[in-house]
């Protein structure tokens, strides 16, 4: 690129940034401090840029969650699920040689985590209510808005369990094939997750039909609904592939694509919680922000320093902090001036 | 972007002497790091710092092809092996003594992350030289696993006399001339043989076997699994070949267990090597051509009923200077078998 019009990133401006040395599995913001919290790859949680770091895995860190309350809910290679806050790690469960690939929690006091075919359900206090078996591993899990229901994606589908149900019996959503990543609509009328074969499935809930979203040249790791939920965002592709919710779609509907071009894969991507506006993280290091209306887009970070491997908006939006396979991490403050 | 890990796949029927070995790799004083993910059947502990249990679960792609079955397991265990900081010289996947070899195979053909992390770096099948003639006879897989070796470890070397292990190598050769065969007791075999091999460093398998390419089909009257190996004297046209294969594996792959070839394109100054697992291929330039070595390309097929005539043909079709009508009429050949 040549001439003066170098675009100016938001990082250099209104960012502050760390080398952890690890890979970047998952970024939470913490309920009650608003900390941000960095689960790495080799075993450590950082709690914000410079603050603490805690020893809370002994391999990887393998998914990171916001606690029901305070602090942060961890699943490593190591079997364990932990809860960490205040500079103090406690383990929940230790689930033997399994790894506890998938970990979420809800507000209302829930906390899931899977751990190969078991999907285990605790309360806010640890302590553990149930474990449900699936027909093979559990590839991704997703709580509903009001912490109800639990989804966890396999082989073959997806289970919907209701959490307080007295006779376990799943929901189950077949679609053949191996399915990943896996969440909830926000008002819960549908359940999505990413396939093996670069390819999205999607379940209207009301009465089981079938959405297939396919055209991606890779597989699908991240996704999520815009506040509202009138847009589903995904990585996969060379830019932001958005499907829509609203006016019958996505059945029919073609994707809307924006921030793509470059050739390079779009590899997380995380919606606003409030506009709708999407925040992507690219394969090759590149962080931006794109309003979905006018497909404007805001550089926050060059290429450079490693495939973005997490990116997460502050539950009041003010911050977005991403972090990359090479270890680079960042926070970068939206508030008004 | 950085290397890709080697992967050895370990398979062998059960009592074979896997897990002896896999010990014997783990204690030895190497000063490597390695990965060990076995099966949740295992006959033994393994003992070493980093093993991961799997569960096998294999599970179709969702292209029609009902062959192309990968290991989900190792999709995501190497996936997240790759997120540790500490990085492994190498990593080892046993499977069970029934498995089929394929889906692990397949793996790293099918999955773009997994390729992208880990390289299949060689199939080592251990055998039992005792009771190989009577596996062979009631068990498909353990068949297949020599079918699909790089490297065959022919053990427990004393129960057997110097003619029953002859006779035992000679079953094995039939079923797959390109392997190396080390012998071996209570699998005392050093590292070096038996990890980061490049195996799938497809020259020197084809480079080990000059013989095998005088053009002999190794047919053992035992079994139902052959071999044929083609030579092309010509350079091949590269849009030929790849329609051509495309289609053979498309038509055949299901009964095609290994096609490996080293291939020389016209007007290409490098060596071209292309390998595929039933349907699944893979190719790439490996190197340049040296000075003064002849420019041929060599394709090797092991499966079951293949038609050699089929296969030779449209193979020297293929070649830049052949007649356009005999590759269509080799297409159309295949096209009509579909």
């Amino acid at each position: 690129m040549s001439g003066t019009d170098a675009p100016r990133y938001l990082l250099d401006l209104r960012g502050r940034q760390a080398d952890f040395g690890a890979w970047v599995v998952g970024i939470a913001f913490c309920r009650e401090t608003g900390a941000p919290g960095f689960g790495l790859g080799d075993g450590t949680l950082r709690i914000g840029l410079d603050g603490a770091v805690l020893q809370v895995h002994r391999g990887a860190v393998l998914s990171v969650a916001a606690d029901c309350a305070r602090g942060f809910l961890t699943g490593g290679d190591d079997g364990k699920l932990c809860t960490s806050s205040d500079g103090l790690t406690t383990v929940l469960a230790d689930y033997g040689r399994r790894w506890v690939e998938h970990v979420a929690a809800h507000p209302e006091g829930l906390r899931v985590a899977a751990s190969g075919r078991m999907l285990h359900l605790l309360d806010g206090q640890g302590v553990a209510l149930k474990s449900l078996p699936h027909p093979s591993t559990v590839a991704g899990v997703a709580i509903d808005a009001k912490g109800k229901r639990v989804a966890a994606s396999h082989y073959g589908g997806a289970s919907i369990w209701f959490a307080a149900a007295r006779e376990d019996k799943p929901r189950r959503l077949e679609w053949k094939g191996s399915h990943g990543a896996i969440l909830f609509s926000p008002d819960g009328t549908h359940v999505i997750t990413a396939m093996q074969e670069n390819a999205l499935h999607g379940w209207r809930l009301s009465d089981g039909q079938h959405m297939r979203m396919t055209g991606y040249p890779a597989k699908t790791k991240s996704m999520c609904f815009t506040a509202k939920g009138r847009w589903l965002a995904t990585s996969g592709a060379d830019g932001i592939v958005l499907w829509p919710f609203f006016g019958g779609g996505p059945m029919g509907k073609a994707p809307t694509e924006i921030a793509g071009g470059d050739g390079v894969l779009c590899t997380q991507v995380a919606c606003h919680p409030e506009h709708e506006v999407v925040a992507a993280g690219f394969a090759d290091g590149l962080v931006l922000v794109a309003e979905i209306a006018s497909g404007k887009i805001l550089p926050v970070a060059p290429p450079g320093r490693g495939g973005v491997s997490a990116l997460a908006w502050h539950p009041q939006g003010h911050l977005l902090a991403f972090g990359t396979e090479e270890g680079f991490a960042a926070v970068v403050d939206f508030s008004p001036r | 972007m950085t290397e890709q890990v080697p992967v050895t796949v370990l398979t062998g029927y059960l009592g074979a002497g896997k897990t002896t070995l896999l010990n014997r790799i783990l204690t030895e004083q190497h000063g490597r790091r390695y990965a060990v993910i076995i099966n949740e059947f295992g006959e033994l502990g393994v003992d070493n710092d980093l093993v991961v249990d799997a569960d096998e679960e294999v599970f179709e792609m969702n292209n029609g092809c009902i062959c192309c079955t990968v290991r989900g397991d190792l999709i995501r265990i190497i996936g997240g092996l790759m997120k540790r900081r500490e990085k492994f010289d190498g990593i080892i996947v046993e499977t069970t003594g029934l498995a089929d070899p394929a889906p692990v195979a397949q793996t790293f053909f099918a999955d773009e992350e997994v390729k992208r992390a880990a390289r299949l770096d060689s199939v080592v099948t251990v055998v039992d030289a005792r009771n190989l003639p009577a596996r062979l006879a009631d068990s498909r897989e353990a068949e297949e696993q020599i079918a699909f070796a790089d490297l065959i470890i022919l053990n427990k070397m004393d129960l057997v006399s110097e003619e029953e292990a002859a006779a035992v190598e000679a079953r094995i050769r039939a079923i797959n001339p390109w392997a190396e065969l080390i012998r071996t007791t209570r699998s005392a075999v050093p590292i070096e043989v038996v990890l980061d091999r490049q195996a799938f460093n497809l020259e020197k398998i084809l480079e080990r076997m000059p013989e095998f390419l005088s053009g002999e089909d190794r047919h053992s009257h035992d079994s139902d699994i052959l071999s044929c190996s083609f030579q092309a004297e010509g350079p091949l046209d590269p849009e030929r070949f790849n329609a051509w294969i495309t289609q053979v594996l498309a038509v055949k792959g299901q009964d095609l267990l290994r096609s490996k070839g080293i291939l020389a394109y016209r007007g290409e100054d490098r060596v071209f090597a292309f390998q595929a697992v039933h349907m699944l291929a893979d190719g790439d330039f490996i190197r340049p051509w040296r000075e003064g070595e002849p420019r041929v390309s060599r394709l090797v097929f092991i499966g079951r009923d293949l038609n050699r005539p089929w296969l030779r043909r449209g193979f020297l079709a293929c070649q830049a200077d052949a007649p356009a009508a005999d590759f269509e009429r080799e297409m159309a050949r295949w096209s009509g078998a579909a």
